[in-house]
């Protein structure tokens, strides 16, 4: 059957079923609903959804949502304006109505007619929104609003559903017919025929869905062909610190068209697409053979390759952290798209994922075995193999196979040294080349030894705390690449601003003024970082015979993770492991002597975080050091509660306190007021 | 033919649309490139001066051409060039025109001149239309169309022209001109039809006289304007309060004289709201049944706008002259929502309707923005001005002002939903603003309250055991524009985010805290204080120290705001503003008692500090007495601004309230 044939069905059944059984119909809520102030499901809530119900129906080119919102506080107000936003010409958003009800049921119907007013637009592409406000709404006031969105005839459409939403949903229904072709198994007569083809000009003949259901949940099927989901009490989206991204813990369900429909299918094909795609891009043609050529010499040991080729590639602009130029600029510098290695290495420009490619071009030209390797960017989300879509993979690698060692490389991350990855890219899930062909694979989790933090410092006190100084902080590993990376974006008076509020800010003590006075090795990803930064101010407590100052120079006044949030949900990313180890001596006044310092501890949780602390006393200095090792990532829920204990131990061994008694001659009069 | 599949999800689309926008091109550029016009090429050979310090761009030119017919209306020309310098300086290569239904974008072009000299036109895939605002509860009809230039590197000039036609209801203009990056050369140009008026007034820049280009062709020239950079300074007025600028005005409105010129803006904005609050017969019900039996005025007044606050929600959406003008009260009445303007105008309805005159009173969110010897129409909020019987003299009506003709006005803001009548909070005091009264129209210093218009009594008790484990309850007593705050934070945040607001706060102060629970305790009224009781623990408050036990009497709070730049005596050039989160006078005191550990003495206790300006005071003390450690303080601030020579006072006075906060007793095991 054409296209055209199964519209014109589409629109005979359009035309004999009336509206009104498409979309839900408002409803009196009831005593309890209306008397309700908060909601003990809910604690705290400004706002819950009493219902949601969201109904699709691609064959009649029709998407309905009903939803009903009790108010609870003065912020959950903001619930009563809606806006729809749309893609003009295409779409259209139509039948929109809504009433307020009053906790004594006095109900005030929308009358002002929604505004329509333009979001955004580039060329031919507008997007548009819907806008409309519930009127008279007050705290305990039922919202009711419903609305339909209709689209073109040659549009198919998939629905993708938010189960959790930013407020506890007490109950809400999601259907989608598709067209009878995509229908469950089992529905009476499907048709079969259809004209849909993807990228690759295969024909789709599959709906696919993809879901994270709370427990017990399930997708069910009806014989009319249609899907429905049904769940009760869904807790609004979480909020904890360091969780996993957003993306990869919230409850959805997504359908989708596609030329596959299992996992066991759709990833083989899909991935032995993506290969061939690459090995045409990366395709060692005669000038990159060239280009190697005249990087490399025949001696070099194939490690010694790769790491020139790597600093050849680094070395190009990557237009993700200078400039992407726009079309009118590639037209006019008659630059055109790179669609092979050698347009990259031609231009000596390219994005992170072209100058990915060009390495792995060079890798083979040079005679190297090396595969790509595509990931899911973890600051960004998961990888979710159950999901069968390509594109949620968006960072590619590059695997140096040689002298039996699998080697990740991560070209397209400039000033990432060689063999070292970002972390968004450790630990990554995604496919890979390789061998045997195509393959899941997962990325190698960074080492908390590679990515260590230095503050070695030097504090002169006098009599009334006050202070000079300087420390060096040395970077190697993440936090290196993180203000190398920055450094590409800023000027150096910027970058040492940037530095001073974002870092220096939060782990000097209160009244220590600390700025950057420069960096070393800013341009060399080979050598640690160091930033060179003056101190001056006043630090700690001067009482008429005691200066009583932090044991710990550093971070004693900033946040530390974990220890006020009694229970977690979901677990802990940390992102990647590290080891910061401080040293800070301090030069004391002349006669002063010391009746405290802080305790050497060692404070462990075994197999994942040690801090060890540890003090030495000289004539007129007394030295601290402290080292921090995270060695973990990621921690369950489960083992949320020996997280919690080590940040505990943590900050309080934070505040310990080095006290000294002043000189006699020190001790005469206030001291502070008169400064 | 083959279908297209659809974006699937039509809501993920319009959520990130504008940034995802900005940056696809998916419209091929139609237009055939044109070279770089002549004063665009001049432009982009100017020097960058060798005083631009490390800005990272320099505007080389910035012209206006403001174009009047005979019915006023105008057309604005506007020829621009930036060098960028550094790559953080591309933001000011983003040239951006604002339009709307009622102001025409007639054009724009633009070109980059890169450092060798090489042209490149930005085509259509180079601009987006965004919407203006886009927030949830304010959005318009108003447009921008954004520039992300080709080519825009450092050592590039990148030039936009635009022409739009202003609206046609308008008939002023404000030219900024000072940018937070330096200018080489700057101009604006007025042509006025035969026989045309115009007026200019200037904020912080000396006047300079227009020069006579042809008959009714003025044009005011200004070279080599230094950035106005307070990125790295703190506590300064507002960016906007300190820049210069010009406002011209052109036909009816440009009146000669300042007096002239905001008595001209009031009568405008009168006739833009004339009858706009009309009472209709819903208004007048409401607002008798609202002050029935009120003993008083001030009464009437509290119920009347309380009403307002708690009835009528913020919710606008703009629509070309809506800008200005508000919707009539009956409207507003019946769908319980509207912006400022909206809210004053059913204000003034619902006063007028029980025999209280009030005005619409035009200012700027920000103190210091409304320069009295500037008029223009800069202000970007709309509050009332309440005309106050004679001999009314209520203590509780505090935020009043005597205008010029005698009458005696209480400033409010009906939009603040957590101040009550009779208050205004810090952002409006000492501000200036517009009334519009008919012919009695004038700019009005908004009033600096007294330190009492604003309070908080902390009390603590606590109980602190050998092991340095302190433990107690704090009260905490808001009052006045304090407790509208805390009714502020109250109202904003959900539960989760109040309670890590809380223990973020307290957790500065008690770094081992086990946070015990709080409880707030409000009335509907807004006049009351707000109590705020909180429950504490700290295993590791107390350090030992061999025999000695330290700990720091003020148990929490933080009164201190030390001026970074100003405590490492750096010159001053701008004021210093001061009081509190807020930036408003007040009294604020603390009183901690802290029973000690069996066995335990106090050896050492921090100084007792006392300063005294006359801009603020701040007394603490700390005393023992048997097995009790008592600390208390006292912090009065009596404006909301200091002049940049105070400066010294002010350094004193905040290293006293640090010396104090950081202040430790000594506990001796006997």
């Amino acid at each position: 059957m054409s296209k055209s044939i199964l519209l014109r069905g589409a629109a005979l059944i359009f035309a004999a079923l009336s509206p009104v059984v498409l979309c839900a119909q408002f409803q009196q809520p009831s005593e309890e609903e209306l008397k309700m102030t908060s909601d003990p499901k809910a604690p705290g809530a400004d706002a819950v959804y009493f219902e949601i119900n969201e109904v699709a129906d691609d064959p009649m080119h029709y998407q309905s949502t009903y939803a009903r919102i009790k108010v609870l506080t003065e912020k959950g107000k903001e619930r009563a304006t809606v806006e729809l936003p749309y893609l003009k010409g295409t779409y259209k958003v139509a039948d929109i109505k809504g009433r307020t009800i009053h906790p004594d049921g006095t109900i005030i119907p929308l009358t002002v007619k929604p505004e329509d007013l333009m979001v955004a637009k580039t060329g031919e592409r507008q997007i548009e929104k819907k806008v409309f406000s519930l009127p008279s709404v007050e705290v305990g006031s039922v919202l009711e609003y419903s609305y339909h969105i209709r689209y073109d005839d040659d549009e198919y459409s998939s629905p993708e559903w938010e189960i959790q939403r930013k407020y506890f949903v007490h109950k809400a229904h999601y259907q989608f017919t598709p067209f009878k072709s995509f229908a469950p198994e089992g529905t009476p007569d499907t048709a079969t025929s259809r004209y849909l083809v993807d990228e690759y000009g295969r024909t789709v003949n599959s709906l696919i869905w993809w879901n994270r259901l709370p427990p017990g949940v399930k997708m069910q099927t009806s014989v009319n062909g249609s899907y429905s989901v049904d769940v009760t009490d869904i807790p609004a989206i979480p909020d904890e610190e360091y969780m996993p991204p957003i993306e990869s813990v919230l409850y959805r369900l997504f359908f989708y068209y596609k030329a596959a429909s299992d996992p066991g299918k759709f990833w083989p094909a899909e991935g032995k697409l993506w290969s061939k795609d690459v090995d045409k891009f990366a395709e060692p043609s005669k000038k990159i053979h060239d280009a190697v050529g005249g990087l490399t010499a025949p001696t070099d040991s194939d490690l010694d390759k790769a790491k020139k080729l790597y600093d050849a590639v680094e070395a190009l602009d990557n237009t993700d952290y200078s400039r992407k130029k726009s079309e009118s600029e590639m037209k006019e510098l008659k630059i055109k798209e790179a669609k092979h290695a050698e347009d990259t290495w031609a231009q000596k420009s390219g994005s992170s994922e072209d100058i990915a490619m060009l390495y792995l071009a060079m890798l083979r030209a040079a005679g190297l075995t090396a595969y790509a390797v595509k990931v899911v960017d973890r600051d960004r989300g998961l990888f979710d193999p159950q999901y069968l879509r390509l594109h949620q993979l968006d960072s590619t690698l590059v695997i140096l196979s040689t002298g039996g060692k699998q080697i990740l490389l991560d070209p397209g991350e400039k000033m990432c040294p060689f063999q070292t990855a970002s972390w968004r890219h450790s630990d990554a899930g995604g496919l890979g080349q390789g061998a045997d062909g195509v393959s899941f694979s997962i990325t190698p989790m960074l080492q908390y030894k590679d990515n260590v933090t230095q503050r070695l410092g030097d504090v002169y006190l006098d009599a009334h705390g006050e202070v000079t100084g300087h420390i060096n902080i040395v970077m190697t590993g993440q936090r290196a690449l993180h203000w190398r990376q920055r450094a590409l974006e800023e000027d150096d008076a910027e970058l040492k601003k940037q530095f001073d509020r974002e870092e220096l800010e939060r782990i000097v003590p209160t009244g220590v003024e600390a700025h950057v006075d420069h960096f070393l090795s800013m341009n060399d990803p080979y050598t640690n970082l160091m930033a060179v930064v003056n101190l001056k101010g006043t630090l700690g407590t001067a009482t008429p015979k005691r200066l009583i100052l932090p044991g710990f120079f550093f971070e004693t006044s900033s946040h530390v993770p974990f220890v006020n949030e009694e229970k977690r949900l979901e677990p802990v990313d940390m992102h990647y492991g590290e080891r910061v180890s401080d040293d800070v001596t301090y030069h004391l006044p002349d006669g002063t002597t010391t009746e405290g310092v802080p305790q050497d501890a060692n404070i462990g949780w075994p197999a994942h975080a040690l801090l060890v602390t540890k003090s030495v006393t000289r004539p007129g200095q007394i030295e601290i050091g402290q080292t921090l090792s995270v060695a973990f990532t990621f921690a369950k829920p489960d083992e949320y509660q020996d997280l919690r204990g080590f940040y505990q131990k943590v900050a309080a061994a934070d505040q310990e306190q080095l006290v000294l008694t002043l000189a006699p001659s020190a001790q005469a009069g206030p001291v502070g007021v008169a400064h | 033919m083959q279908a297209r599949i659809s974006m699937s999800r039509i809501l993920a689309v319009a959520g990130c649309c504008s940034a995802a926008l900005l940056g696809s091109h998916f419209a091929a550029a139609k237009e055939k490139s044109q070279p770089a016009p002549q004063w665009a090429l001049d432009a982009a050979k100017t020097p960058t001066p060798a005083n631009v310090g490390d800005a990272s761009a320099v505007i080389l030119l910035d012209d206006y051409l403001i174009t009047v017919d005979e019915q006023n209306h105008a057309v604005e020309r506007e020829r621009y060039a930036v060098r960028i310098l550094k790559p953080q300086g591309r933001e000011y290569s983003h040239c951006e025109a604002e339009y709307d239904n009622d102001e025409k974008l007639d054009y724009f072009h633009s070109w980059t001149i890169a450092a060798d000299g090489h042209q490149l036109q930005a085509m259509d895939t180079d601009f987006a239309d965004v919407e203006a605002y886009g927030y949830a509860d304010l959005q318009a009809t108003e447009r921008f169309r954004i520039l992300k230039p080709p080519g825009s590197d450092p050592g590039a000039v990148v030039t936009c022209e635009t022409e739009v036609h202003l609206r046609p209801y308008m008939s002023s203009e404000d030219w900024q001109i000072q940018a937070p990056i330096p200018f080489v050369d700057e101009a604006l140009e007025l042509a006025l039809p035969s026989g045309g008026h115009y007026a200019d007034s200037w904020s912080h820049y000396a006047p300079i006289k227009p020069l006579e280009t042809a008959d009714n062709h003025l044009r005011w020239e200004i070279t080599n304007v230094p950035a106005l950079d307070l990125e790295n300074l703190h506590a300064t007025p507002p960016w906007e309060a300190l820049a210069a600028r010009m406002t011209v005005t052109w036909g009816d409105q440009a009146a000669k004289g300042a007096d002239n010129q905001w008595r001209a803006i009031g009568l405008w904005m009168d006739q833009l709201e004339a009858h706009r609050p009309d009472p209709t017969p819903e208004i007048n019900a409401e607002a008798q049944q609202l002050v029935a039996g009120a003993p008083d005025l001030y009464t009437k007044l509290s119920r009347i706008t309380s009403y307002i606050q708690n009835n009528i929600r913020y919710f606008i959406i703009v629509k070309g002259i809506g800008g200005w003008q508000a919707h009539y009260a009956g409207d507003i009445y019946r769908n319980r929502y509207g912006d400022c303007k909206d809210k004053t105008t059913l204000l003034i309805s619902m006063l007028q309707a029980i025999g209280v005159r009030a005005y619409y009173l035009h200012v700027n969110s920000e103190r210091g923005v409304i320069d009295p010897s500037a008029p223009s129409l800069i202000g970007n909020h709309m509050i009332t001005a309440i005309e106050l019987p004679d001999g009314e003299k209520d203590p509780r009506l505090v935020a009043r002002v005597k205008a010029a003709n005698g009458k005696t006005l209480l400033i409010f803001d009906p939009t603040d939903e957590e101040t009550p009548v009779g208050l205004i909070r810090g952002e409006l005091q000492g501000a200036y603003s517009n009334l519009a009264d008919g012919a009695d129209s004038q700019v009005l210093k908004m009033p600096v309250l007294p330190p009492d218009s604003a309070s908080l009594n902390r009390k603590g008790s606590f109980t602190l055991t050998a092991d340095g484990t302190l433990s107690g309850d704090i009260t905490d007593v808001f009052s006045g524009v304090d407790a509208a705050r805390e009714r502020g934070l109250l109202k904003e945040a959900d539960t989760k985010e109040l309670r890590d607001t809380l223990e973020h706060s307290l957790s500065s102060d008690l770094p081992s805290l086990d946070f015990k629970g709080y409880e707030f305790h409000k009335t509907d009224a807004l006049d009351q204080p707000v109590t705020l009781d909180l429950h504490v623990s700290d295993s590791r408050y107390a350090h030992a120290a061999g025999p000695l036990l330290l700990l720091r009497p003020r148990i929490v709070g933080d009164d201190a705001e030390p001026v970074p730049e100003v405590m490492e005596n750096k010159t001053r050039t701008y004021p210093i503003e001061i009081g509190r989160p807020g930036n408003h006078p007040g009294d604020w005191r603390d009183s901690f008692d802290i029973t000690l550990p069996p066995g335990y003495v106090v050896d050492e206790t921090p100084d007792p500090v006392d300063v005294d300006t006359d801009f603020a005071s701040y007394h603490s003390s700390t005393t023992a007495k048997g097995n009790v450690l008592h600390y208390e303080r006292d912090y009065l601030v009596r404006q909301v601004e200091i002049p940049a020579e105070k400066a010294a006072d002010f350094r004193k006075l905040e290293s006293a309230i640090l010396f104090d906060e950081k202040g430790a007793a000594v506990l001796k095991k006997q």
